[in-house]
Parts: structure tokens; C-alpha cells; sequence
């Protein structure tokens, strides 16, 4: 795939922001929130593959460890 | 602090010499005006000393203490560091004990998810990081500090004022055998983080300290495990805390692991709660089944803290008597030897009378915007290392989890070690030759090439300014040996160092694959100006000579 990425630093500004952010809601409002964040980036990229493909990554990276969540 | 029963020197691998109290002329009454003083002889204090005397610049070295450190403490030299001994000539004993790196691994959940590895070649002579005790640093240093002429060392001396006056400084010390003042035209304030010279004239530290609290401890364990950096996240064992591992020679390991906000500190470092939290990481952690010995500990909280300016008047405060970083980067100890290097250098020009003492005026932008580049990368390492937050814990995880199947995540886990800061806005810098397409700009330092077995080009510096002139086979033009001879006449100390593509006379460095002139981005003609420390002040794509004087006085604080 040769898509147009972020570029790292702005990934790690990303970062920054969220973790801000998350900081500011509730506690039990952060998958709420981050529910509604990955639909509003998901209407951002015009390929619904990409979007798919994010979705597997999120989804292994939170299986990574069953039985411990952070 | 070690354990139950053992003293502060006796340690399972490390015999702590004695330096003995000798009575100062001072004393018996006698006058004595001393160059330099310098306060402190921590391995900052000590390679200042060294430096001034590379110089040809006589000091005194004070110190409270009868020994080395306590304990390891900074245990990470870096090559830009390790280059810097090997100008003082202190770099053999260095390398011979201290143990070699270049790569390390992040874990998340007991999963290895990420190698990093730092930058390295054939071209470097030193690997990119060194582990080694504070204990050998200081007595490396020391020990090449008492073979010099130019540096007295006085032990067991406590500094318990200092006065500042027009021409000079004044330091009343405390001895075992009763007080006395000494006088110097500069001093060096190297005394530390709890700086005894930065309170007594009035100055304090600012910034911000972070959440985390880590305990580090010294174990002694037979382990193959290689000298790599290992960090630990949210392991099974200890979820709550962030673990790092480093190798020290003398099958020393260090342990440094996060403590849990709500701990109590004095429980914290107690020897029982050492033990447990260290026996758990050994075995379930590091997986090493082997006995092991507990060495020493300490507590450590992260700050970024720092003087508003490193210069006051005749007094110059160098390493952690001027600034505070976190360790995770190991940029304390390598940022304190580069401020001696800066203020040695600077000091010995002006002593010498090569410089006006303008020159001094670039030490504290020079070095504290290299603070302030410290702390914003420090910032964002120790954010990760240590979130401060649900927010921040939340998305370290994320990125941990990611980084295990997706290189896009995997920076987020480089541990962004220290890298030698620029000097690109420093008042000494020139413009840059916008001819050039590759090699160090003006404020980074000298790249070093390997020339041959054994032989690398940084070897090659003089020790004081160095032209790194390139040619076709090592002819210099008659108008810039003119201007060479003339201001050598002068008293500059300055070394003119040729490259030449094909074999000229003895002198000359050839560069027989070309990697020289790539590196540089040189042709023939071209020619690089490089300050005692290092640093380039000026290039030239192709050297005018008449631009060769001018730019040795403007980066010597002159007009």
C-alpha cells in the first residue's frame, strides 16, 4: 500500500492531544468517546479497506494480553 | 544505600581508594592566587580540570569527600562523550572496563514488541554508549588528574563561602585542620544538584519536577543476558511499574523500577522492600534463575530543572550544580561533560589571552539551550516512561500494543537517547556555505571516519582550533599557509589537519574510499573550522583565506 500517511511527528502530537483530552472526560466516558472518535476519523479516509485494516490492528493490540486490560 | 550492616564504601566489587588531607600552602599562611578553582571533583569537575590543562591552564580541585561516589549513579557514557576523553587522553582505561552497546528492547506485557538500535558504523571508533560505574568514571578521571603537573587536588575540603569580587573569587574552606580562604581569578561551580555555591550566591533552579519516583539498585548476578538496554512496561509481575534493565561490568545489573503513586517513600526504599520488589523483577522479569547479591540503591525522582543563566560574573556552574534532566536518555552525566569541555576550553582562551572575555558570554546560551533541548525531549520520554496520568497511561499502553505488529507505532517506543546538541544559534557559529549538501553544519560536531586500522579521523585534532582543509594530494595554497603561518605567530593555537583524495607527504590523511569527502560534502578546496571542543564554527565549500581570520575572530567572542 503506498497511501499517504501522518507523518511521525504529528502522530506523536496526535498522542499528546489525546491523552489531554482523555485526561479532561470522566473516566467512564473514555470509550464513548473514543467510539465516536474512530467513526469520525473513519468518514475521513475514503478507502473502507484502510478503515477495516485499523480496526483488525486496534483489535489485536487489545488481545495482545486476554485476561489484563490497563 | 546498601545493605544492613555494610558502609557506604563497601561494595561487592569496587575498592574505594582513600585520598589523604594535604595542608595547603594557604594555610601556613602563605598567598597564593590560583587561575582556576574548581568546586566539586565529580567526574563534570575533574574533566574540566582536564581540560583547562589540555590547555596549558593550571587548577585546583576541592572536594568534601575522602573518596569516590557512593554508589554507580550514571552509568551511560556516550560516544560524543567518550570522544571527549579520548582528547583528554583518559579514554583507554574507558573503554577497557566499560562495556560496549548499541541496541536495547521494549516490552509491553512481558511480549518483547520493539528493538531499537543506535546509529553505527565501521566509520565510528567508539560504540554509540559505554556502561560503566561512576565509581571507575571518576577514578579514570582522577587518576589521569593527579598525573598532571597542572591540576592539584585537594580532598576533604568543604567550600563553606564564596564572595565574588571585580578581579576574582573568594572561597573560604573548611578543612581537618582548620579554615583558610582561597583566591582564584574564575571558578567552576561542579558541586552537584544540592549545589552549595548556587545557594550561597543567592540562585536557585527552575522548572518543573514529574510524578515518577524510581528506585534504581545494583545487583550482583551471573547472567549471558548482553549489553542492551531493556525496558519494561506493564509486566505481569509488576503492572504498576515501569522497569529498566542495564548491564555493568563486574556482573553488576542495574535495576531501576517505577514506584506507585500512593507509596510510602521511607517504606519504599527500606532494604526488606528492595529485596522483594528486585528478587520479583530478577525472576519474574529479567527470568534469571541464578543467586543473586543486592549492591546498593538510591531513590530518584524525575525533574527538569535549570539555572536561568550558567554564568555568574567569575563564576561558571557546570553539570548538575546548573541543571537537573531526567535520567531516561542518560543525558546528565554526558550533558555535565560537555558543559566542562565548553567552559574549559572557553576559560583557557581567555586566560591565555587568546580571547577577550566576551568569549565567556557564549557558555550559557551555548550550553543552557542544550538544557533546554534536553528537557523537551526529556519531557516526552519521561511522559512515556512514567505517564502522569490516566490519559497519558492510556495512551502509552495504546501505542505499546500497537507497536507490536505495526511499525508505525514503534517510534513511540524509542527511548530517544542522547544525541550532542547543536550549536546552530550560538553567537560563535557562522552562517552556514549553503554550497554544501552533506556533513556537519556550523554548531554540530566533527564526524569522525575511519581512516585505516586503528585510525580514525578525530584522532587527528590538535588540541586546540583545527582546519580540516581538502585537496587532490595535500597542496595548500601559498596565500592560506600565509595566513596560517601568521596567525600561529600570533599565539593561536591552531592545527591544520589535510585530507587529500591521493597519497601526498607523510602529513597527510588520505582518504582512501572516498567516505572522507562524502562525509563532508567536501571537494577539493573546502575546508572545515573546528573549535577545541569539537564543534565546527565555519565551513567553506571553497576556502577563501582571507575568510579564515576573520571567522577565528568572531567565533573568539571578538568583533
Amino acid at each position: 500500500m503506498t497511501a499517504p500517511t501522518l507523518p511521525f511527528a504529528d502522530l506523536e502530537r496526535v498522542y499528546e492531544r489525546l491523552a489531554t483530552t482523555l485526561d479532561a472526560l470522566p473516566e467512564a466516558d473514555e470509550s464513548h468517546f473514543l467510539a465516536q472518535l474512530a467513526l469520525a476519523l473513519a468518514h475521513r479516509v475514503p478507502d473502507v479497506d484502510q478503515v477495516m485494516a485499523a480496526i483488525e490492528e486496534a483489535r489485536q493490540g487489545a488481545t495482545l494480553d486476554q485476561d489484563d486490560r490497563a | 544505600m546498601r545493605p544492613a550492616g555494610r558502609s557506604e564504601t563497601d561494595s561487592l566489587y569496587f575498592d574505594y581508594p582513600h585520598f589523604p588531607f594535604v595542608r595547603p600552602p594557604e594555610l601556613a599562611g602563605q598567598a597564593v592566587r590560583h587561575r582556576v578553582a574548581i568546586v566539586g571533583a565529580g567526574p563534570v569537575g575533574v574533566t574540566a580540570a582536564l581540560e583547562l590543562a589540555r590547555h596549558g591552564i593550571a587548577s585546583v580541585v576541592l572536594d568534601d569527600k575522602a573518596t569516590v561516589n557512593d554508589g554507580s549513579r550514571a552509568i551511560c557514557i556516550s560516544r560524543h562523550s567518550l570522544e571527549l576523553l579520548q582528547q583528554l587522553g583518559v579514554d583507554a582505561p574507558f573503554t577497557a572496563k566499560g562495556l560496549g552497546w548499541n541496541q536495547g528492547r521494549t516490552y509491553f506485557r512481558d511480549r518483547e514488541i520493539y528493538r531499537f538500535r543506535m546509529p553505527h558504523s565501521d566509520q565510528e571508533r567508539y560504540a554509540p554508549m559505554f556502561n560503566l560505574q561512576q565509581q571507575y568514571i571518576e577514578q579514570f578521571l582522577i587518576d589521569k588528574a593527579q598525573a598532571s603537573d597542572l591540576i592539584e587536588m585537594r580532598w576533604q575540603s568543604a567550600v563553606t563561602g564564596v564572595e565574588q569580587e571585580a578581579d576574582g573569587v573568594t572561597l573560604r574552606v573548611t578543612t581537618p585542620e582548620g579554615e583558610y580562604a582561597l583566591a582564584c581569578d574564575y571558578l567552576l561551580a561542579a558541586d552537584g544538584g544540592r549545589s552549595r555555591l548556587r545557594e550561597s550566591l543567592g540562585l536557585s533552579l527552575h522548572g518543573q519536577a514529574y510524578e515518577g519516583r524510581y528506585v534504581i539498585a545494583d545487583v550482583r548476578l551471573k547472567s549471558d543476558f548482553p549489553t542492551e538496554r531493556r525496558a519494561f512496561f506493564h509486566s505481569k509481575a509488576l503492572p504498576d511499574a515501569t522497569i529498566l534493565v542495564h548491564r555493568q561490568p563486574d556482573d553488576i545489573w542495574r535495576i531501576d523500577y517505577q514506584l506507585g503513586p500512593d507509596e510510602d517513600l521511607e517504606q519504599a526504599v527500606e532494604e526488606a522492600s528492595i529485596r522483594e520488589k528486585v528478587s520479583l523483577i530478577i525472576r519474574e522479569v529479567m527470568h534469571e534463575s541464578d543467586e543473586w547479591e543486592l549492591e546498593w540503591w538510591s531513590l530518584y525522582k524525575a525533574y527538569t530543572l535549570a539555572l536561568d543563566d550558567y554564568r555568574h560574573g567569575r563564576v561558571l556552574f557546570i553539570g548538575d550544580s546548573a541543571h537537573l534532566v531526567p535520567i531516561f536518555g542518560v543525558r546528565g552525566l554526558n550533558n555535565g561533560l560537555a558543559d566542562a569541555a565548553n567552559a574549559g576550553w572557553k576559560l583557557a582562551w581567555v586566560l591565555k589571552g587568546q580571547a577577550p572575555e566576551a568569549l565567556l558570554d557564549s557558555y550559557s546560551p551555548e550550553r543552557r539551550g542544550a538544557t533546554l533541548d534536553v528537557f523537551a525531549n526529556a519531557g516526552k520520554s519521561t511522559r512515556f516512561m512514567t505517564p502522569p496520568s490516566r490519559g497519558y497511561r492510556r495512551m502509552r499502553n495504546a501505542a505499546l500494543a500497537l507497536a507490536f505488529h505495526n511499525d508505525y507505532a514503534s517510534g513511540f517506543a524509542n527511548p530517544r537517547q542522547v544525541t550532542p546538541y547543536t550549536y546552530a544559534e550560538s553567537p560563535l557559529t557562522l552562517a552556514d556555505d549553503p554550497a554544501f549538501a552533506a556533513g556537519p553544519i556550523p554548531g554540530a560536531p566533527l564526524i569522525n571516519r575511519r581512516l585505516g586500522d586503528d585510525d580514525f579521523l578525530l584522532d587527528h585534532l590538535g588540541t586546540g582550533f583545527t582546519l580540516l582543509h581538502f585537496s587532490e594530494d595535500g597542496r595548500v595554497a601559498p596565500a592560506l599557509r600565509e595566513s596560517l603561518d601568521s596567525l600561529q605567530a600570533r599565539g593561536h593555537d591552531l592545527t591544520l589537519l589535510r585530507v587529500a583524495r591521493s597519497p601526498a607527504d607523510a602529513q597527510t590523511l588520505v582518504d582512501v574510499d572516498g567516505s572522507l569527502f562524502a562525509g563532508y560534502g567536501a571537494e577539493p578546496g573546502s575546508a572545515y573550522l573546528a573549535r577545541p571542543d569539537r564543534h565546527v564554527t565555519a565551513r567553506w565549500k571553497r576556502l577563501d583565506p582571507t575568510a579564515l581570520e576573520a571567522a577565528l575572530t568572531s567565533t573568539l567572542g571578538g568583533e
